[in-house]
């Protein structure tokens, strides 16, 4: 918790040796702390400049008492310009991965422990029902208005909570289909109450979508809001639209909707404010450095370092590749990290003046083949449903040849689970059948009653039909999953099994999964580094996710109201997944998973290929403070909690 | 004439409904909706939304309801209040996103127009009087091979070469210190500077075609009594050349307006694309992509509106240029 620790605004000195003490980052500093010596004042030179004019409040009044120290690895110098590049259309994720990462609570750089961000430290009751967030004391939102308890409250109660603004409220919120309650303690100290154990709400806040209770500041969004402002119909009408939500969305927007980049009066709590917004006519995006912003480096200097983002808006994002190329871009993943890009990017690093950092795939699996266990056609679900007939397609899978001409050789053979590395990994869940054996597999299909075949050589159902399923692939999302399955599609017809590639458009995928018509579908199988936020591959748990059976995670999700019945097995992991999900040791938490693995090792649902290749990234060579490697997640919106903020240009 | 303009405009109407109700539905025919559509753009990013929100989503803009249902609520408000709606995506008035984008448009296409012309026709005139001389050839050659290339693969090429070999900036209207400026002098002259790139690629296709059919129109003239005739009676060959034939064999370039005003919208998408021009072509296609009934169907819309009121346009200047038309 090195993090944390409190400091209030005159004890610069002894800070600085306080931290010299600690054994990490010494040498480092010792290095950099000349110039950082040099630099008088603690702040931006533009915000230095107007606090003496007397235009903006001092550095200690604006951090407030007890900021965010964040522990750099170098201390950075003040200005410059950070560039990136975004997709004209649906891409304002793009900003809040960078930016828009300000939860109570946010990731370690592992991916596996939560740390203290806008809280500052928490208590969490026995049974895991009662959460209390303690905030820091005079920390302000980016228009120098404090932000305190009382606006997580608004946020929660008068937001969330409100059926006209969200039908239902945000399920990181909720538990055991009962909804949490906040409630104010004081100034800086706010409760979460939960109706049933909650283990896991920590690590949910930590997430994208678990930053609800600090995304709306009262003061400004209470306007907008009929509890507050009795006159908001005017207010609507002014702005031409139909109801106070709509209004309401316009100017604050949502977690992942475009209209929170949209609005550059609504305050935040994000390094940099949004200067040029994200619209739907807009060519690039601009944030400047909020001058309010809560984190300081462990000197005291205040965060971020680096004066401004600019975002620029491509219509056809290969045309980022040629950014990239002739380096105008400053750090970048997101769309060019295919693996198509590599050898390009690699050969131009020199003319670029870039280097490539390395994305973790937080996914378990890279090719996930779901057979539809609940097909409309009886005699095609008794055959998918049969155990032995996946763990013949498994060895019947020749996945080096996949892996080495795919892939480029950059993976292993894998089924799913947690990856290698990670404290959960389960051996027989992810290496089991994943031989090449042929002969093995095509004595396994004769011996279920598959021993049948047709003139070509392809084997017949008992019903007398040729054996010949689908599998639905997007090929404008994952071109490789194309790939791979034409390899496939090869190797199974040596054992006398028939697949079409299905390759179909995208929102069609979607219609067919939601409808039980797909045969069988491929996806990257997640759940590598964050089981427990992502599980669809170890039960049936996501209604769009866990597509070898989505009647019975319709069950699952409804309470048995909906879908079907599942078996046994996957009843007894959704109990255990419960349990697990209110265990807040972590200790105890494993053993529970570990039993759910052991579960879906013996079941032996879903059939992968090779482990999640990682991705690339490339970073400027004077860019400082970047990771050498880091996930590639959603959970763990990367390049956001490897703080953006301390970043700084050496150059 | 009159009596002429009012019964056109009067067809208009039915015109314009039954074409907005093809447009909504058609925009509607692809599989899934906006927030399918929302959900698997964001799930190629590895992106999750949230299962009740999406719920909601389709709730909220009415996605749930039965499509004729969905098209009375929008044609009426465009008909009663001229609300063309509101964006899914961008939660903005659509009339607002869209005229944002139709100045540099208009720039756009006006000048790619004038380039056009002002290259074609006397090109096309000159190798028509100078029929099958070396010189007729190579225009001949020269427009043939700008016919042929497409112009995407034209863009792609030259921003390569103007990226890579020059270092110059490619993509876009204006340099970065002036995309939000307000407008200035410099603005216009680094418009004018990143201008000619895409009014070159532009043009270079529609060059070539209309190279082609002046010659043949011209040729078609040049034989014509009346040219003789003028001739005979001791007229400049230049003076006669404009003052007659060229007149006559203007004929298709003004039925051409007819399709000039919905190319301002449609025209040139895959050009403004590769280079990323902030021009409305790239806002239509992305609507279209995304499934954003409003915008998209404000768009095709719009484009059929123009289509209409070109052709009449056109009709109106044909009559005006050639009296034999008016005559009948």
């Amino acid at each position: 918790m090195s993090e944390n620790v409190t400091r209030g605004g005159g004890r610069k000195g002894s800070s600085r040796r306080d931290m010299l003490k600690g054994a990490a980052g010494a040498a480092a500093l010792s290095v950099f702390a000349g110039p950082a010596l040099a630099q008088a004042a603690k702040e931006a030179p533009d915000l230095a400049k107007l606090a003496t004019d007397g235009k903006l409040p001092k550095l200690a009044e604006r951090v407030g008492a007890n900021p965010l120290v964040i522990k750099v690895d170098k201390v950075g110098r003040y200005g410059g310009q950070i560039r990136r590049g975004l997709r004209g259309s649906a891409d304002h994720n793009g900003i809040l991965r960078l930016v828009g990462n300000q939860g109570l609570v946010r990731w370690n750089l592992a991916f596996t422990e939560v740390l203290p961000n806008v809280a500052d430290k928490w208590d969490v009751n026995a049974d895991a029902t009662e959460f209390t967030f303690h905030l820091r004391k005079g920390m302000k939102w980016s228009d120098g208005k404090p932000f305190t308890a009382d606006d997580i409250v608004f946020c929660i109660e008068d937001c969330c909570k409100n059926t006209d603004l969200y039908k239902s409220p945000p399920s990181p919120l909720v538990i055991g289909g009962k909804v949490g309650t906040a409630t104010k303690v004081d100034e800086t100290t706010v409760k979460f109450t939960f109706a049933s154990p909650y283990a896991l709400f920590l690590e949910q806040m930590a997430t994208p979508l678990g930053q609800h209770p600090t995304l709306f500041p009262k003061h400004y969004a209470s306007q907008f809001h009929p509890k507050y402002n009795d006159k908001v119909a005017d207010l609507v009408k002014a702005a031409n639209m139909s109801d106070w939500p709509t209004l309401f969305r316009a100017k604050l927007g949502d977690i992942e909707i475009p209209s929170r980049w949209g609005n550059p009066e609504k305050p935040v709590l994000d390094p940099w404010v949004i200067k040029e917004p994200y619209t739907g006519g807009a060519t690039r995006v601009v944030m400047e450095r909020n001058p309010y912003f809560w984190q300081v480096d462990q000197e005291g200097n205040q965060l971020p370092y680096i004066d401004r983002l600019t975002f620029n808006i491509s219509q056809d994002v290969e045309s980022l590749m040629l950014d990239a190329i002739s380096g105008k871009l400053d750090i970048q993943e997101r769309h060019l990290d295919t693996l198509q890009n590599k050898p390009t990017l690699s050969q131009n690093m020199q003319k670029g003046g870039y280097r490539l950092i390395e994305l973790i795939n937080s996914s378990a699996q890279q090719v996930q083949i779901y057979l539809n266990m609940t097909h409309k056609d009886p005699k095609l679900r008794e055959i998918f449903a049969n155990k032995e007939f996946r763990q013949a397609l498994s060895l019947g899978m020749n996945r080096k040849e996949i892996i080495d001409i795919v892939y480029l050789g950059q993976s292993e053979p894998y089924q799913t689970g947690p990856r290698p590395g990670h404290p959960w990994y389960h051996e027989k869940l992810a290496r089991q059948f994943t031989d090449y054996d042929p002969k093995k597999a095509a004595e396994m299909l004769d011996k279920i009653g598959l021993d049948k075949k047709d003139g070509q050589g392809f084997r017949l159902r008992p019903d007398g039909q040729k054996l010949f399923f689908a599998i639905d692939v997007i090929p404008t999302l994952y071109p490789d999953e194309v790939d791979t399955l034409e390899l496939v599609k090869r190797h199974w017809a040596d054992i006398g099994v028939d697949i079409k590639v299905n390759t179909i458009e995208r929102a069609l995928y979607y219609t067919r999964g939601d409808n039980n018509d797909h045969d069988a579908a491929v996806w990257p199988g997640p759940g590598g580094l964050d089981p427990m936020l992502d599980p669809r591959d170890f039960f049936a748990q996501h209604p769009q996710g866990s597509r070898y059976a989505i009647p019975w995670t319709l069950w699952y999700v409804s309470n048995g109201k909906d879908g079907q019945e599942p078996p046994e097995s996957q009843k007894k992991r959704m109990k255990l997944f419960d349990d697990a999900r209110a265990t807040a040791d972590q200790e105890k938490r494993g053993k529970v998973m570990k039993e759910l693995f052991d579960l879906t090792a013996d079941a032996f649902e879903t059939v992968g290929v090779c482990l999640g290749v990682n991705a690339f990234g490339i970073c400027k060579n004077n860019l400082q403070n970047v990771p050498l490697r880091y996930p590639n997640a959603w959970s763990w919106p990367n390049p956001g909690p490897a703080l953006p903020q301390q970043f700084f240009f050496s150059t | 004439m009159l009596r002429f303009i009012i019964v056109r405009l009067l067809w208009m109407i039915p015109s314009l409904i039954v074409i907005s109700f093809l447009a909504f539905v058609l925009i509607q025919l692809p599989p899934g909706d906006y927030v399918t559509t929302y959900i698997a753009t964001l799930a190629a990013s590895n992106e999750v939304v949230d299962q009740n929100t999406a719920n909601e989503l389709r709730e909220r803009f009415g996605l749930d309801q039965p499509m004729i249902v969905q098209y009375w609520k929008w044609i009426t408000g465009i008909v009663l209040r001229g609300d063309f709606g509101l964006s899914f995506e961008w939660q903005q008035p659509v009339s607002g996103l869209i005229w944002e984008r139709m100045a540099l448009t208009l720039v756009l296409t006006f000048s790619t127009l004038l380039a056009t012309w002002g290259i074609a026709l006397p090109i096309g005139v000159f190798s028509a009087v100078k029929k099958y001389s070396i010189a007729d050839y190579l225009v001949t050659a020269i427009s043939f091979l700008g016919l042929a290339i497409p112009s995407f693969l034209l863009a792609l090429v030259l921003m390569y070469v103007a990226a890579i070999e020059w270092g110059q900036e490619v993509g876009g209207l204006f340099s970065e210190q002036y995309v939000n400026a307000p407008w200035s002098l410099a603005k216009v002259v680094d418009l004018l500077h990143h201008l000619w790139i895409p009014v070159i690629i532009l043009a270079v296709s529609g060059t070539a075609s209309l190279i082609r059919v002046m010659r043949a129109n011209m040729l078609d003239e040049l034989n014509k009594p009346y040219v003789t005739t003028a001739r005979a009676k001791g007229l400049s060959e230049f003076r006669l050349l404009l003052k007659y034939p060229v007149r006559i064999a203007l004929n298709p370039f003004i039925s051409t307006i007819a399709w000039l005003l919905p190319n301002l919208v449609s025209g040139s998408i895959i050009v403004a694309i590769v280079m990323s021009l902030p021009t409305a072509g790239p806002l239509l296609l992305q609507s279209l992509m995304a499934q954003d009934m409003y915008l998209a169907g404000a768009f095709v819309l719009l484009i059929c509106a123009l289509t209409l009121f070109g052709s009449l346009i056109s009709d109106i200047l044909l009559a005006l240029a050639d009296p034999r038309i008016r005559l009948e």
